[in-house]
């Protein structure tokens, strides 16, 4: 996999409708946005222009979520059609979407179910990834998903059956640090194992969200701040994975934008401090 | 495996029975008692349940997650039909909606496109006749919003044009306008885009309403009979000369005397609000 077709973008957030005016027209500070690429598939209107005009000033991630890869239904070609033509109209740095199915027997849950982890849903969801991607005519990056349920039907943990997926598809790993505490506390196993077991070359950005807690477990609903534990989670995964390419979602009682730009201005000062203590520590260890 | 394991679901099987019980209408519990597979295994076949959480329970997060959004969508769509029924026959509503129209396309975008449709066989709109024609309003609105986008004819367009060419010129609605004719005033329950208002039901009147795009806000209106009949022959892809478009509207107008006034003022009107595009000459 060649790192310099995912170049490290920096510290960015999600372009959510209550921030299209501001961030259009104002030009507000922050280093890269991440849209629903399905937003956009439409014919026309005020919501591609807004597109535009950031595009003209930010880099921006086309991130997906009706791919399916996961599904049973034969791949839509139509649906990657209108990827690829909304990639050519604004260039998105790249394209990305989860590891999940979406629906089956021509049905969309618009919701992004897990995958039962075993050796011949690796070998199937790879496949059809490979072809997503020649398809696309470019290599995508796949986002591992939170979850609520465990197959019975699973034979391996979850971090073995995403690297397994990106090694044999040869795609890069969108690491969603939130999903990884989620489902660490829904599946009771150690987030960090998760992330110590997850390729080092592979990932080539993150994501960062808030989750609410329901007691016998957590929801995945990006209306909160980030909490300590994934913000430590996200250092830990800053000192495996180096700095890369880093965005804050926010899809539900959506703050003013100046919140989002602090989140991610406060995921790039801890980025640094854990790249710094590295490099001090290296030093030291040569001194001595 | 040994002989006594049940065979192995396929991924196929698996996700169909999962898709199932998520969409369906009484619950999770109801859903496993009518998959013959499941109700023999039980649930634990497909999904591990804890202590934490039954299996039943893990299935109903992905019930829930997946009937409130939409439902929550379609109400951000349809905000008069919303108020109009009140929270809870809109819960109802959406129930069965997507029992009979479960979304099929990438884009939750088309999730609400057949709910004007459904209302007309719907029983809560049998003493609200006027609920499918609101709600084909609002769609409409919406598809106005999304829709292609198109230089439209304007009034340098039509005074760089030699009068004698006008009869000929060929012209059609622009992508975003659409244009409803009903029998209800449901627009006039409308607040500027978009605010909501439904102090009353709508008035039992012949209506026609236009909807068009200008400057990234829907806009709407009615339209009186010639007015209508004029726009309504410019409608399809095919679009109408100018004459025909004329011809349209005079034959609404009462007093003949009257049409060639009504036709340029109306036709300034059409090129302010860019309601019309050129086709090719
Ligand atoms: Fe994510």
């Amino acid at each position: 996999m060649e790192r310099a077709e995912f170049p490290f973008l920096g510290y960015g957030a999600g372009l959510r409708r209550p921030h299209y005016a501001e961030v259009a027209g104002g030009r507000p500070r922050m280093d890269w946005f991440e849209i629903v690429s399905e937003n956009f598939m439409v014919a026309g209107g005020p919501a591609l222009k807004t597109l535009e005009r950031v595009r003209a000033n930010y880099p921006v991630v086309m991130h997906g979520v009706s791919l399916s890869i996961g599904s049973t239904d034969p791949l839509d070609r139509d649906y990657l059609r209108q990827l690829a033509e909304l990639a050519r109209r604004i260039e998105p740095a790249w394209i990305s979407d989860h590891l999940c199915w979406t629906g089956a027997a021509g049905r969309n849950l618009h919701d992004l179910m897990p995958m039962p982890f075993t050796e011949e849903t690796v070998a199937y969801t790879a496949g059809r990834l490979r072809t997503a991607q020649d398809i696309l005519g470019r290599r995508i990056a796949i986002e591992n998903v939170s979850s609520y349920l465990t197959y019975t039907a699973s034979s391996m943990a979850e971090w073995e059956f995403v690297a397994a997926v990106a090694d044999a598809a040869d795609c890069a790993i969108l690491l969603d640090i939130n999903n990884i505490y989620v489902n660490a506390f829904n599946h009771r196993f150690d987030p960090y194992a998760y992330v110590d077991a997850i390729p080092r070359e592979r990932v080539v950005q993150f994501h960062l969200a808030g989750h609410s807690d329901y007691g016998t477990y957590l929801l995945d609903s990006h209306d909160h701040p980030i909490c300590d534990g994934v913000w430590e989670l996200f250092d830990y995964a800053v000192g495996r994975f180096g700095e890369a390419s880093t965005l804050i979602e926010w899809d539900d009682r959506i703050p003013p934008f100046a919140t989002l730009a602090a989140a991610a201005d406060e995921s790039r000062s801890r980025a640094r401090a854990v790249l710094s203590r590295r490099v001090r520590s290296r030093a030291e260890g040569a001194t001595r | 495996m040994t002989p006594t394991d049940p065979p192995p679901l396929s991924l196929r099987d698996l996700q169909l029975q999962l898709m199932r019980m998520i969409v369906a209408p009484t619950g999770v519990a109801e859903a496993i008692a009518e998959e013959p597979a499941l109700a023999a295994n039980g649930l634990g076949a497909i999904v591990r349940g804890d202590d934490r959480l039954s299996a039943r329970e893990r299935v109903e997060i992905y019930a829930n997650a997946y009937f409130y959004r939409l439902l929550d969508v379609l109400k951000e769509d349809y905000p008069l039909t919303f108020t109009a029924l009140g929270s809870d026959r809109f819960h109802n509503l959406i129930t069965s909606y997507l029992l009979e129209f479960p979304p099929t396309e990438p884009s939750i975008f088309f999730a609400g496109r057949h709910l004007a449709d459904f209302l007309r066989t719907y029983p809560a709109a049998v003493e609200r006749p006027w609920l499918p024609e609101l709600a084909g309003f609002e769609r409409a609105m919406l598809e106005a919003f999304h829709a292609a986008d198109a230089t439209p004819l304007d009034a340098s367009a039509l005074r760089s044009t030699p009068p004698a060419e006008w009869p000929g010129w060929s012209m059609r609605l622009a992508p975003a306008v659409r244009l409803l004719m009903g029998d209800w005033a449901v627009h006039e329950t409308a607040g500027p885009n978009p605010a909501v208002i439904l102090p009353d039901p709508p008035r039992s009147t012949p209506a026609a309403i236009a909807i068009w795009r200008r400057d990234g806000d829907v806009l709407f209106r009615g339209l009186e009979p010639p007015e209508a009949a004029g726009l309504a022959r410019a409608a399809g892809a095919q679009g109408a000369r100018f004459e025909e478009i004329c011809a349209a509207v005079a034959a609404k107008i009462a007093n003949p005397g009257d049409a060639v006034e009504s036709i340029n003022r109306m036709l300034a009107r059409w090129l302010a609000d860019g309601l019309l595009i050129e086709l090719d000459r």
